[in-house]
């Protein structure tokens, strides 16, 4: 907290990603101001041109880290702040960017072909989740976040909270919701394996989950796997669904 | 020797990062560039390889705010190469969707990014003391084209419910009721904002570019429609030969491609202005009559007009939708919106719409096994980019011609570069 008054100074910081947490927090116009009562935002590049200031409290991180610059960036915010929240599956996993990590050099030739401007290869280099980076104090998972899973943080990382984080799978979210399941029907989804938290919102659209909250600590893809096969989805369709929002996981290795 | 140097850092209120260097030496240009800074993601690469399923998905990521529209315009690549017939319901839900991102898309740039120059602010929240009403219309405004994406698509960016084939959810007919309603109440200040931008006055000038839209007789077509005309030089061609008529090249200074037309190696603008210019007489009456009102009649080629157009497409938009919704809740549209049955075959397709900023482009080629081959997304920001290093060419000379200083010069050349809405994680993605 800042030293002269009570309000939280806060950062909102976008990375390599598609803006869309920034963006799906705006979206909650009418609970916005309510939230933005409680901080001070001093620097929001996606609504603002103001600079970055050199004090703040409370960093918000969206997207992957796959600049030199965004490597620079995320630690001298670390150095600064004392709460770090990241938010999106690109932040917390290295997301969709993330799969282009392995053989990173390959993928940039499969974009520019043996044109690669310099401004590419001067700058990039291979995604990485801000965890991978930098000490990271909060994270609001999925892809795109759910708004109100990030004021329900931001609240946490301002008040303090006794809460423990939840470990379960979304699997049994989507079973109390009685829908069915999708390994019946062939369909691979990712549910079985993925933290739980979003209330199955792809499920309840008749879609199977792809996984995008990542990992649960629970997982356990050996049993999944099993689970998999028996249904007659091909193995192979689950391991590469593995590698969408988990590039960081060590668990995914084969 | 007179020097006049520009150099903007990130240049505000648009999406991405983006750099401006323009150096003009005694009248004449001798440095223009628009350099995209924006970090690339490598979607082209990461898709390969990858089940076809998961594709649409993976592309709704390159951006935040056109995601309906990357996601349709895979489908439509895939069921191309796998030659799958969708229901007229199908089509309208799609024609449904995309427009929530043209409401998104429109009353963002226009009242946050755009605006602000005009009204002499910094960014939108000055509004909200100087203008309420305004700026209350501008955010139900935004807000009305969230519902639309939420509603329809299931979250207001990212679509989960489009899928190949149909909709894996649809709404009841009162919540289509609800939604029309709500599009009728917002026509007032959607025809007042076109007269507000109306207003605000801006550099006469004409690109001499060319602009790109989708065409289809009687229609103003956003999703449906496979031919696209480059309205100058009228000529039209099918997107499922695009590489014929668009040719893609790298600078050193883009992290993005950039785009010209392959016969004549001119730039060209894809944009609400190029579709208000081809298809004008499409418009609904009430959105063409606000267009003539506020003195925007094709052939229109100063790209400030852009911003007014952009106004009327937010008319057109509302009626249609409104239109749309109707009759999907009478089910006036036939057949049903679950997905229709296909089979994966090998090929090569091109997916076309038009998304909020203009002319979207995915091709895609698929191995018998229904894995993605190739990828290449040619995005409305990267086919414009010639254009607008082009047109910052041709009014910072005009500007320095009249003597113009430099601190007004550069506020001119972002406003030019704004009026062209540029989605720079689109370009590069």
């Amino acid at each position: 907290m800042s030293e002269t008054t009570n309000i939280p100074r806060v950062v909102v910081i976008g990375l390599a990603s598609c803006f869309g947490c920034q963006i799906n927090i705006t979206n909650i116009e009418s609970h916005l101001m309510e939230v933005l009562g409680q901080i001070d935002v001093r620097y929001w590049q996606l609504t603002s041109s103001d600079t970055m200031p050199d004090e703040f409290d409370v960093a918000v991180i969206e997207g992957a880290a796959t600049t030199k610059e965004a490597l620079e960036t995320l630690a001298s915010v670390r150095e600064r702040a004392k709460v770090v929240i990241t938010i999106g599956a690109c932040a917390a996993t290295a997301g969709i960017p993330g799969m282009a990590a392995p053989e990173w050099q390959d993928r940039i030739n499969d974009v520019y072909g043996d044109n690669t401007p310099a401004i590419v290869s001067d700058i990039a280099c291979k995604p990485q989740a801000v965890h991978d980076v930098i000490k990271v104090d909060y994270e609001v998972p999925c892809c795109p976040i759910d708004p109100y899973a990030f004021v329900h943080v931001l609240q946490k990382a301002l008040y303090g909270s006794n809460e423990y984080s939840r470990t379960s799978t979304m699997c049994g979210e989507c079973k109390r919701n009685e829908r069915g399941c999708f390994y019946g029907r062939g369909i691979l989804c990712m549910g079985m394996i993925t933290k739980q938290g979003c209330g199955a919102r792809c499920p309840n659209l008749g879609r199977p989950c792809n996984g995008c909250a990542g990992l649960s600590p629970d997982a356990n893809l050996d049993a999944a796997r099993v689970v998999v096969q028996h249904s007659g989805v091909p193995l192979k369709r689950f391991n590469d669904a593995l590698a969408m929002f988990n590039q960081d996981d060590p668990r995914i290795a084969l | 020797m007179t020097k006049t140097r520009i150099e903007v850092d990130h240049v505000a209120r648009i999406e991405g990062h983006g750099d401006i260097h323009l150096e003009i030496a005694d009248g004449k240009v001798e440095r223009c560039e628009f350099a995209v800074t924006e970090p690339a993601r490598m979607f082209e690469g990461m898709v390969r390889g990858r089940y076809f399923e998961e594709v649409p998905y993976i592309s709704s990521r390159v951006c935040g705010i056109c995601s309906a529209s990357h996601t349709v315009t895979d489908i439509l690549a895939i069921e191309r190469i796998f030659g799958v017939e969708v229901t007229p319901r199908t089509r309208a839900i799609r024609q449904l969707l995309i427009y929530g991102s043209f409401l998104q898309n429109h009353a963002t740039h226009l009242f946050v990014f755009a605006a602000p120059d005009f009204l002499g602010h910094k960014s939108v929240f000055p509004l909200a003391d100087a203008s309420p009403q305004i700026f209350e219309g501008a955010l139900a405004l935004k807000g009305l084209g969230n519902e639309l994406c939420n509603k329809v698509g299931g979250r207001s960016i990212h679509p989960i419910t489009a899928v190949v084939g149909g909709f894996t959810n649809e709404l009841s007919p009162a919540e289509y009721i609800e939604l029309a309603d709500k599009m009728d109440s917002m026509l007032d200040f959607a025809l007042q904002a076109v007269d507000l931008f109306n207003d605000f006055s801006v550099s006469s000038f004409e690109t001499e570019g060319d602009m790109l839209a989708m065409v289809n007789p009687g229609e103003y077509p956003i999703v449906g429609s496979d031919k696209a005309q480059f309205v100058r030089a009228g000529i039209s061609f099918d997107c499922q030969n695009i590489n014929d008529y668009i040719e893609e090249y790298a600078l050193d200074h883009s992290a993005a491609f950039l785009a010209v037309m392959r016969e004549n190696k001119r730039p060209y603008f894809a944009s609400a202005l190029a579709r208000v210019n081809s298809s004008w007489d499409a418009l609904t009456e009430p959105a063409r009559f606000a267009a003539a009102k506020a003195g925007l009649r094709p052939p229109e080629y100063n790209p400030f007009a852009n911003n007014v157009a952009q106004a009327v497409e937010i008319v057109d938009a509302l009626i249609r939708c409104s239109s749309i919704c109707r009759a999907l809740a009478k089910d006036e549209f036939e057949g049903t919106s679950t997905p229709v049955e296909f089979q994966v075959r090998a090929g090569r397709g091109v997916g076309f719409t038009e998304a909020p900023r203009g002319a979207l482009f995915h091709e895609l080629e698929i191995d018998n096994e229904g894995r993605i081959v190739s990828a290449n997304i040619i995005t409305p920001t990267s086919q414009n980019i010639a254009n607008i290093e082009a047109d910052m060419r041709l009014l910072a000379t005009l500007l320095v011609e009249e003597g113009k200083a430099p601190d007004d010069i550069q506020l001119e050349i972002e406003k030019l570069v704004r009026a062209y809405d540029p989605c720079l994680s689109c370009s590069v993605h």
